[in-house]
């Protein structure tokens, strides 16, 4: 058991913030188009916007994972 | 993975900065020129719409100024006939006035001078019958009883012929 | 597995190596590849925009406009009125990454998995923001920005300058290296159909997404900039 493999396995958890995060973000953006169905296409913009900006820090700890099992 | 580069970091700038050029010439550069052109067509349409508009409202003003002239003129040529048309009949009116009053006149005179003749008449076919009578009586040799006979005769005769 | 991934990550893509002066220029294959990209954009623009017409359209002209004014639609929403002007050049960066992110699709690897090219971008575009920034409020009071809201908050606006780009770069690096290892994992347990579908997401939409939220960010650090 090394700990390049530990510390790997710590980074990628990063990818709990962003799955709660993503998670709380599309259940608010079903209440609202459910509030007005007819915003629906500015929603799901500022939705996927939103979800691709969350998904960034979960990317950066899969990045530091794959840094530490290449590189220690 | 990890090795950072200057030069293709250069490169990269470059190959961004040439792409950059290329669009902005090319693409954006044409298809704005034809956007522009199209732009500009539609505006200079709307313009000449915009000012035969005005023209056509204002020629609408100018034909109903015109139009209400034209009601008002009716109006002081329908006054002028109908004041004319009074004239004609009081004229009328009083000239058959007067001429009934000449007739009226006329006839009256006409009848005095029938009655004026009848009378003469009268007068005349009495001095003719009074003449008669007289000569009658003149000629027979009569006492006072035949001579009153005579004249009742003579009286009722006359009556007779009064009342004829 | 492991050769695999060194193979795709680890080793020295030196593709051309050119002698200069002393030592060499190293050209590496990412900055290859974005030469092919160009090349073919490059001749594909010179086409189609040979001889337009004002009236009476071909069909390939109405498309490449209603093409180039919903990309200038996307980005001039978010970057307003007064900043427009750039909006010609963060239409060229989109157009570029979102190329560079798809040739994962014919078998060449994305130029965007190399760190230098993400780096580049990135350090343009901060530099664009700051510049934006400079010109339109004058060196004294761009200084003075950063002490914008509150002066205590001075020292974090420092650090932004250094933070916004290098999450951009991280960011889009990031998504892109993701993408193409688990590509090439399931090429290679997978080689048949999966691939075909699931590169419908990893490598177009993903790359879309990427390239789109790259600009997006962009535009909206310049118009905080010029308010």
């Amino acid at each position: 058991m090394s700990l390049t493999a530990i510390g790997a396995g710590l980074a990628a958890f990063t990818g709990i913030g962003a799955g709660i995060g993503i998670s709380i973000a599309t259940g608010k953006a079903t209440d609202a188009v459910a509030r007005q169905p007819e915003a629906d296409g500015k929603i799901m913009r500022l939705l996927l916007l939103g979800c691709a900006l969350a998904e960034a820090t979960a990317i950066y700890g899969f990045v530091v994972a794959i840094m530490i099992i290449l590189f220690a | 993975m990890l090795n950072i580069s200057i030069v293709n970091i250069v490169c990269t700038i470059i190959n961004l900065l040439i792409l950059y050029f290329v669009f902005k010439k090319f693409l954006f550069g044409r298809v704005d020129e034809i956007l522009a052109k199209r732009q500009e067509e539609v505006d200079s349409a709307t313009a000449t719409a915009d000012k035969a508009i005005a023209e056509a409202m204002a020629q609408k003003s100018m034909y109903e100024e015109k139009i209400s002239l034209a009601d008002e003129e009716k109006e002081t040529i329908l006054a002028d006939i109908k004041k004319q048309g009074y004239d004609e009949y009081d004229r009328i009116v009083t000239d058959a006035r007067k001429k009934g009053d000449q007739i009226v006149k006329e006839a009256r005179h006409k009848a005095m001078a029938e009655a004026e003749r009848a009378k003469e008449e009268y007068a005349g076919q009495m001095r003719d019958m009074v003449i008669d009578a007289a000569s009658k009586i003149a000629a027979t040799d009569r006492d006072k009883a035949d001579d009153y006979k005579l004249y009742d005769k003579f009286i009722n005769e006359a009556k007779a012929v009064k009342n004829e | 597995m492991k050769e695999m991934l060194n193979e795709l990550l680890m080793e020295d893509k030196t593709l051309i190596h050119m002698p200069f002066g002393g030592g060499y220029f190293d050209i590496y294959a990412s900055v290859v590849v974005s030469w092919i990209i160009l090349a073919v954009v490059i001749v594909l623009v010179l086409i189609l925009t040979k001889d337009l017409k004002v009236h009476n359209i071909s069909k390939r002209q109405a498309a490449l406009e209603s093409v180039v004014m919903f990309l200038r639609n996307l980005i001039s929403t978010i970057i307003g009125e007064e900043a427009g002007g750039y909006t010609d050049y963060i239409v060229t960066v989109l157009v570029f990454i979102g190329l560079c992110n798809m040739v994962g699709l014919f078998g060449f690897t994305p130029p965007t998995m190399d760190l230098n090219v993400t780096i580049a971008l990135s350090v343009m575009s901060i530099v664009l923001v700051e510049a934006a920034g400079i010109m339109k409020k004058g060196a004294g009071g761009w200084l003075k920005s950063f002490a914008h809201p509150m002066a205590v908050i001075a020292p974090m606006n420092v650090l932004e300058l250094v933070i916004r780009p290098l999450s951009l770069c991280m960011r889009l690096f990031g998504n892109i290296l993701g993408a193409t290892v688990i590509m090439e994992l399931i090429k290679h347990v997978v080689p048949v159909i999966l691939p075909a579908a699931l590169s419908l997401y990893f490598d177009l939409f993903d790359g879309a997404i990427q390239a789109y939220v790259f600009c997006f960010l962009t535009s909206l650090y310049i118009k905080e900039a010029v308010e």
